[in-house]
């Protein structure tokens, strides 16, 4: 049985600034006699949106900022209505939107979590029950009677995402709230997340940019863009497109700025290309897992430099550094005069598992190692799995596949 | 309408737990906290007495400080509770955008803390009967009659204020100032005898007089205002006579203003 049903579901909102009074008083007017009347512009914030969620099922959110994600959320809280279409949602709905919203700080943290508890639905009675949870949860006892103006912003947060996390509801709704608080605290708040989807059977909506967490939360995710439906699907493969997407958007703003972001150099030297090749010196865009590649650097030195160091490093596209290597033990370059070369760096058995991935560069000079370039994202490039060496269901996961064999088990005697 | 007493009942908690947090946030670093409550009415009382004292209004046998000042407890209610529910709506922008309940829950709450204050002001009328020596009757068993109609007149005006101000933030600045005005039009600085007196009884008006005083009553805080006089010194049930033109006015208001907030409430998120 479904527990939220979208149907078509389209929002549109107007541009520029409120009509004045006259302007409205002008419009009727131009009513009366016929005429057209002045509309502001219109923007589409959601457009023709259908899906349905399954009891328990939890569904991640993802898009790029203005895809629609909040305006989908706000509308099946309640709290805005559609222009057209129609959403049905069954059960009660807690919303997480936004930690401590209707926190006072005048009012001691005691007193904000009656408030905000009884804001999101809770009685009295059932907010006793669970203050003291609250309260150990967010790790405030010594400050609980202290007026939350007094508060650090980490402290806030974390007694609102302990409010926000207690209340019982059918359906929660979370938007971007996971990264509060010190490492610790976030774990905390990871894992009580994960307590309610995956033990307690709720059925969760979750909004993030962190992809990663996404696709590990997430038995389905749903992939806005211009408040249109992209994609629709489990995790891995809907992740792994808004990855591609977001490298696309990233390489056009890149190369449209022609100011590379990411990028930091003294004009010794200027990066003609960078790019992967296979054995025989081929361009290619998609690099089969685990077979032989070369990454090829086209440069032209502007400045005679000597001691010249390379190191070419892979990362993902959230720039999780994943490996690097230097040239300095290969290859000791002395000098190096003004002109172009090519470097060629060989990587063998490419051991990173199917997805997206980017290359980053850096060169140092001199003895005293000074840094003349270094740049990150220069290169994305696919990882796919190999006609020979196809990817096995045990290394999915991940980013590396581990050169690993079970072994059949054998009794221990005690 | 039998689903909104519902759904208000559903939600008397969230009304009490707000209103204690206007209270609270307003008088927490106050060091004389709710007294502040009761200043406006007490002050207003003193400077009018001041002024009766050049003017010479009749107040009959009734202590002129005693009498202004149980008109003034009905009228700042009034004054209060929808001058602050218009802005009730755009000062909960944060909760608005984020949470979803019914948004007349707004307005309910900036009345319940008046009516808080309201509480207050009968213990100052108490101490002031005591002072000169009035004894109330048994007809104040209707003052939480009157004062649940007053609501009613009050709320005519908030839920309405309340979602014009979501639009036009005029509202929110005209009202305040259009009320106080309209003080001086209640029978507030005066009482409504002498209203009687020199339009139905002397005929000040020549032949407009009698419209003139239906218009005068149409106000329904000029029937409130009498009645809760009334109740509290001349031990007088309410006179429906004297309600019958405000109460007319908010039986035809209340459920426009009402049906407009509610038309109004789908797009507070959006506009406000």
């Amino acid at each position: 049985m479904a527990v939220i049903e979208v149907k078509k579901l389209t929002k549109e909102y107007q541009l520029g600034a409120l009509t004045t009074i006259k302007d409205n008083a002008m419009n009727t007017i131009r009513r009366l006699q016929g005429k057209p009347t002045l509309k502001r512009k219109r923007f589409k914030a959601l457009d023709d949106v259908s899906f349905s969620i399954e009891k328990g099922e939890v569904i991640g959110i993802i898009g790029t900022n203005g895809a629609g994600k909040s305006t989908l959320l706000k509308h099946l809280a309640k709290i805005t209505t559609p222009t057209s279409g129609c959403i049905s949602v069954s059960g009660t709905v807690a919303p997480l939107i936004e930690v401590g919203a209707g926190f006072v700080p005048d009012l001691t943290g005691r007193e904000n979590i009656y408030l905000n508890c009884s804001i999101m639905g809770l009685s009295r009675k059932e907010t006793k029950t669970k203050i003291d949870e609250i309260i150990e949860f967010s790790e405030l006892k010594e400050f609980i009677d202290t007026p939350i103006k007094r508060y650090s912003s980490g402290m806030s947060v974390r007694l609102g995402f302990a409010v926000a996390t207690s209340i019982d509801a059918d359906i929660l709704i979370v938007d971007e709230v996971l990264a509060v608080g010190d490492l610790a605290f976030q774990r905390k708040c990871f894992d009580r997340m994960e307590t309610l989807i995956k033990r307690q059977g709720k059925t969760v909506l979750l909004v993030s940019h962190n992809i990663r967490q996404v696709s590990r939360l997430c038995t389905r995710v749903i992939l806005l863009d211009s408040g249109r439906v992209v994609a629709d699907g489990p995790p891995k493969t809907v992740c792994d497109m808004f990855y591609e997407r977001s490298d696309r958007k990233i390489k056009t703003n890149s190369e449209a700025t022609s100011l590379k972001i990411g990028v930091e150099s003294t004009n010794e030297l200027d990066l003609m290309d960078i790019y992967l090749s296979d054995i025989n010196g081929h361009r290619i865009s998609a690099v089969e897992y685990q077979s032989d590649v070369k990454v090829c650097i086209k440069l032209k030195i502007n400045n005679h430099l000597n001691h010249v160091t390379f190191g070419v490093g892979v990362h993902t596209t959230d720039f999780l550094y994943l490996a690097t290597h230097n040239s300095e033990e290969d290859c000791a370059i002395e000098d190096l005069n003004q002109g172009q070369y090519l470097i060629k760096c060989n990587l063998y058995s490419f051991p990173f598992l199917p997805g997206v991935y980017s290359l980053r560069l850096g060169v140092t000079a001199g003895l005293s190692l000074r840094k003349v370039y270094y740049g990150e994202g220069l290169y994305n490039f696919h990882v796919v799995a190999g006609a020979k060496t196809g990817v096995s269901s045990s290394t999915r996961e991940g980013f590396i596949g581990l050169n690993a064999k079970w072994q059949e088990p054998t009794t221990i005697s005690l | 309408m039998v689903s909104t007493f519902k759904n208000l009942f559903t939600y008397r908690e969230l009304i009490l737990v707000l209103a204690w947090k206007n209270i609270a946030v307003r008088y927490k670093q106050a060091y004389m906290g709710l007294a502040w409550a009761v200043m406006k009415p007490l002050m207003l009382m003193l400077i009018f007495t001041l002024v009766k004292s050049f003017v010479g209004i009749d107040s009959g046998d009734i202590p002129y400080p005693v009498l202004v000042f149980a008109a003034l407890m009905p009228w700042i209610f009034f004054q209060e509770s929808a001058s602050e529910g218009v802005n009730s709506v755009v000062a909960h922008t944060a909760l608005i955008k984020k949470i979803y309940f019914p948004r007349e829950i707004f307005p309910l709450v900036a009345m319940t803390t008046k009516l808080l204050e309201l509480g207050i002001s009968f213990i100052i009328l108490a101490g002031l009967m005591a002072w000169y020596g009035m004894m109330p009757s048994l007809s104040i068993l209707w003052l939480p009659v009157i004062i649940a109609y007053t609501m009613l007149a009050a709320l005519t005006i908030s839920l309405f204020g309340s979602a014009v101000n979501v639009y036009y933030r005029d509202m929110g600045q005209a009202l305040p100032v259009v009320l106080s005005l309209f003080m001086y039009a209640s029978p507030v600085i005066y009482p409504l005898t002498l209203v009687k007196q020199k339009l139905l009884i002397e005929q000040a008006a020549g032949d407009w007089s009698n419209t003139l005083y239906t218009i005068y009553m149409l106000n329904p805080l000029a029937g409130i205002i009498d009645a809760f006089q009334g109740a509290l010194f001349r031990a007088e049930s309410p006179d429906i006579n004297t309600l019958l033109p405000g109460m007319i006015a908010i039986l035809i208001l209340l459920p426009l203003s009402y049906l407009y907030f509610k038309r109004a409430e789908t797009y507070f998120a959006d506009v406000i």
